[in-house]
């Protein structure tokens, strides 16, 4: 057996003391598996939950898993695990592209960052050594340019994550880009300012070997074949995505009727074929781009020419974006999204939440609750749209009460909250709860606030179960909640597992990294972790109240698609308690103690005390 | 048939899949700073992909180049250095037209050029290619 694809070092990095040191996984961390496993158990150790999430007492731990720089294919994620200072929750955000591969072949599982520098920091990893270095040059710039900026500075080889003003400035929804991809979610590009570190850049030159290899190279055979497969069907989503990227889906969204539009007062939207992933390859100059070792390629890089005449370029947007910065917007310009989408690039700002603030910004600009001058806060306006855009990346004027996040915008400027499509203050996906019903309860049972990536989406919006019903769906979201974070210790793609069947992950670990596991053991790692992230929340000192859908959701979706279609209160609380029960908490979400010892985790229920 | 790849950079998503596979042949482990093809993203205009051309270099200038005749085109087209002849020179680096020669620097001792052997005939890259933008051309 050879060596394993882990290599056991995390490199600590205390930003205060300008020090860094290689640190042993501890055995009582292994069977956390890497990747999300490595970072929620880290900083449900060693961060209290009711840490400033913007304070040097928070850590940001950015990892990779066992299948990380190998041939497994749509393994190209590195993950991040912080205290989100957009939700107050612990959160587990992803980028891909090439990081996560380039950390491994640095010879290390991932990084911890703890402190603050005193001055502005770029840090650079060379096959697991660390320099600190002075990041005045870049201040106040893009990450595009950060990033070149480190290129030319360490090297053009060097992977690099950055932020951009919004990170510098605290925006609660800054993300942290790597080369166009993103750590999008929940504000750690926030995070990542408040420890005054504008960019990473990471080089390796090491090797990634797995524990068995002939059994390994068989999976990946395996698994290549089944992915081929899946991208030469003409329906399947997978396959739809490899030819013109994530926004493939949009023509089927609409025409469910579950197409938040309008700020989600609607369930379709008109313009919805002219920003859609065909219409963007039919517009313009598409070439496909793929992370590290992936078959798919969903990433689409378009060449446009901008509102002002200048030629551009730009690889997006996704689906979810299409959603929040297009049909939620009323926006059916593809030069409009494609520049909205570049000025939350430039300014590290994440698409979804952003989007979805200026959607509730422009609503109540409407009705008159809000107003900016200069800029007539109408939907579906250009200027009104990237004018709002700069100033929450800038937090200048309006910009200042929107860089909160949704729900906190709306309750400092002291107008409804209700039409905020938010969870936990983080701004809805591009999914509809009334027409979804288990993606409802997804989002408002997701640890890290209105998250798309372990909810019931394709077999709700496909029709293979009925979207509409509320029966099983409890069920269902605790069982792919589970299953979706035992995915993220590898770190796959979350569309990896539209076409892999969960049996093949188990039989992966242990190929890479020796370590026999069996699947009933790996999903309840996935569960353990849900748990554990369940009890920082408890302790940050949130509750059953923070797992409600807004007041929007609970009255009839307009529009002729879905025209009526709501989600029932009374239904709505009857599958939270069953959730509740299924995952063997009480009727407050508190997980039980004989739930916790089936976890093996009963000691971690002081984290829920507040 | 004469022995190379098609390459099309319009069709290569640069998933790196290709170098991957050729250091796990050639290597025994994922190691793409040894990979005996490179591909160098130039966003957003196509890639740059380097690798041995074998009978698409007209004039194999790399043979010519090296003092020590390492270098040597076999009966099958094969382009190949021996490692036991270079002296590491870096001549055959300097001349090829394809920037697809490197040199193995470790460091310690004496360092040796190398580049795409074809495999022998089957050339690991390609059938990773799921795009078809690296192609086998002659060969077994």
């Amino acid at each position: 057996m050879g060596r394993g694809s882990m290599r056991d070092v995390l490199v600590r990095i205390d930003l205060g003391a300008g020090r860094a040191a290689p640190w042993t996984v501890p055995d009582e961390l292994k069977p956390y598996l890497g990747g999300m496993g490595y970072g929620t158990k880290i900083l449900a150790d060693e961060v209290p939950p009711r840490t400033d999430p913007l304070s040097p007492e928070n850590k940001l731990i950015l990892t990779v898993g066992p299948l990380t720089g190998t041939m497994a294919p749509m393994q190209p994620q590195s993950c991040i695990v912080t205290k989100s200072p957009l939700t107050n929750t612990i959160l587990n955000s992803y980028t891909g592209g090439f990081l996560g591969a380039e950390i491994r072949f640095a010879g290390i599982d991932g990084l911890v960052l703890e402190g603050a520098a005193s001055d502005w920091t770029l840090l650079l990893i060379e096959d697991g050594k660390v320099s600190f270095h002075s990041a005045e040059a870049v201040m106040g710039k893009s990450t595009a340019e950060t990033e070149s900026h480190m290129k030319e500075r360490f090297g053009p080889g060097v992977r690099t994550l950055s932020i951009g003003r919004a990170g510098e400035k605290a925006v609660a929804m800054a993300s942290i880009f790597s080369e166009t991809r993103a750590f999008g979610r929940g504000g750690a590009g926030a995070v990542l300012g408040s420890k005054r570190v504008k960019g990473i850049a990471v080089r390796g030159s090491g090797a990634v070997e797995v524990a068995q290899p002939e059994e390994f190279s068989g999976l990946v055979r395996e698994n290549m074949e089944l992915l081929k497969a899946a991208c030469a069907e003409e329906y399947n989503l997978v396959g739809m995505f490899s030819r013109v990227g994530t926004g493939a889906g949009m023509g089927l969204v609409n025409g469910r009727g579950a197409l938040a539009t309008r700020n989600h007062i609607f369930g379709s939207f008109d313009g919805g074929t002219g920003i859609d992933g065909y219409a963007y390859a039919d517009k313009f100059y598409t070439r496909a781009i793929a992370c590290y070792g992936c078959p798919v390629h969903c990433g689409m890089l378009h060449k446009f020419t901008r509102r002002d005449g200048s030629s551009s370029w730009l690889r997006g947007p996704e689906y979810e974006t299409m959603f929040s910065l297009g049909s939620d917007l009323l926006n059916g310009d593809p030069v409009v999204l494609a520049e909205a989408n570049q000025i939350c690039e430039e300014y590290g700002m994440d698409t979804l939440t952003t989007g979805v603030t200026l959607a509730w910004a422009l609503e109540m600009g409407e009705s008159g609750a809000l107003k900016e001058p200069g800029l007539d806060l109408k939907f579906a306006d250009p200027e009104a749209i990237l004018g709002l855009l700069r100033k929450v990346g800038e937090r200048e004027g309006i910009g200042d009460l929107l860089a909160r996040g949704p729900k906190r915008a709306a309750e400092s400027a002291g107008v409804d909250a209700g039409r905020a499509m938010q969870i936990k203050n983080s701004g809805f996906a591009a999914w509809m709860p009334r027409r979804m019903k288990g993606t409802g309860l997804a989002f408002a049972t997701s640890n890290r606030g209105a998250c798309h990536k372990r909810a019931p989406i394709g077999a709700e919006i496909t029709g293979q179960i009925d979207m509409d019903a509320y029966e099983g769906k409890a069920a269902l979201v605790k069982e792919i909640q589970d299953r979706v974070n035992a995915i993220f210790t590898l770190v796959s793609c979350r569309f990896h597992e539209f076409v892999t069947p969960q049996e093949a992950y188990p039989r992966f670990v242990t190929a890479a990294t020796g370590r026999e596991i069996s699947l009933q053991e790996f999903l309840r790692v996935g569960e353990r972790i849900w748990n554990l992230e369940r009890l920082f929340n408890l302790g940050a000192g949130l509750s059953r109240a923070d797992d409600q859908l807004p007041e929007r959701c609970f009255e009839p979706i307009r529009g002729e698609a879905s025209e009526g279609a709501v989600m029932d209160r009374g239904e709505f609380g009857r599958m939270l308690d069953e959730y509740y029960q299924l995952r063997g908490w009480d009727e407050d979400g508190i997980p039980g103690r004989r739930k916790l010892e089936e976890l093996g985790i009963p000691e971690y229920i002081a984290l829920a005390k507040r | 048939m004469p022995l190379g790849f098609d390459i099309d950079p319009n069709l290569c998503t640069e998933c790196l899949r290709c170098l991957a596979a050729c250091s796990l042949v050639k290597l025994g482990r994922v190691q793409l700073p040894l990979a005996r093809i490179r591909i160098q993203r130039q966003w957003p205009e196509l890639p740059g992909i380097q690798v041995c051309r074998f009978d698409d270099c007209p004039d194999q200038p790399c043979i010519d180049s090296c003092p020590v005749e390492a270098i040597s085109r076999s009966p099958q087209g094969f382009v190949l250095i021996d490692r036991d002849i270079c002296t590491g020179c870096r001549a055959c680096v300097e001349v090829c037209p394809y920037r697809a020669i490197w040199m193995e620097e470790d460091g310690n001792g004496p360092n040796f050029a190398y580049k795409c052997d074809y495999c022998g005939g089957s050339p690991a890259c390609v059938p990773e290619c799921v795009t078809g933008a690296l192609v086998q051309k002659g060969g077994a």
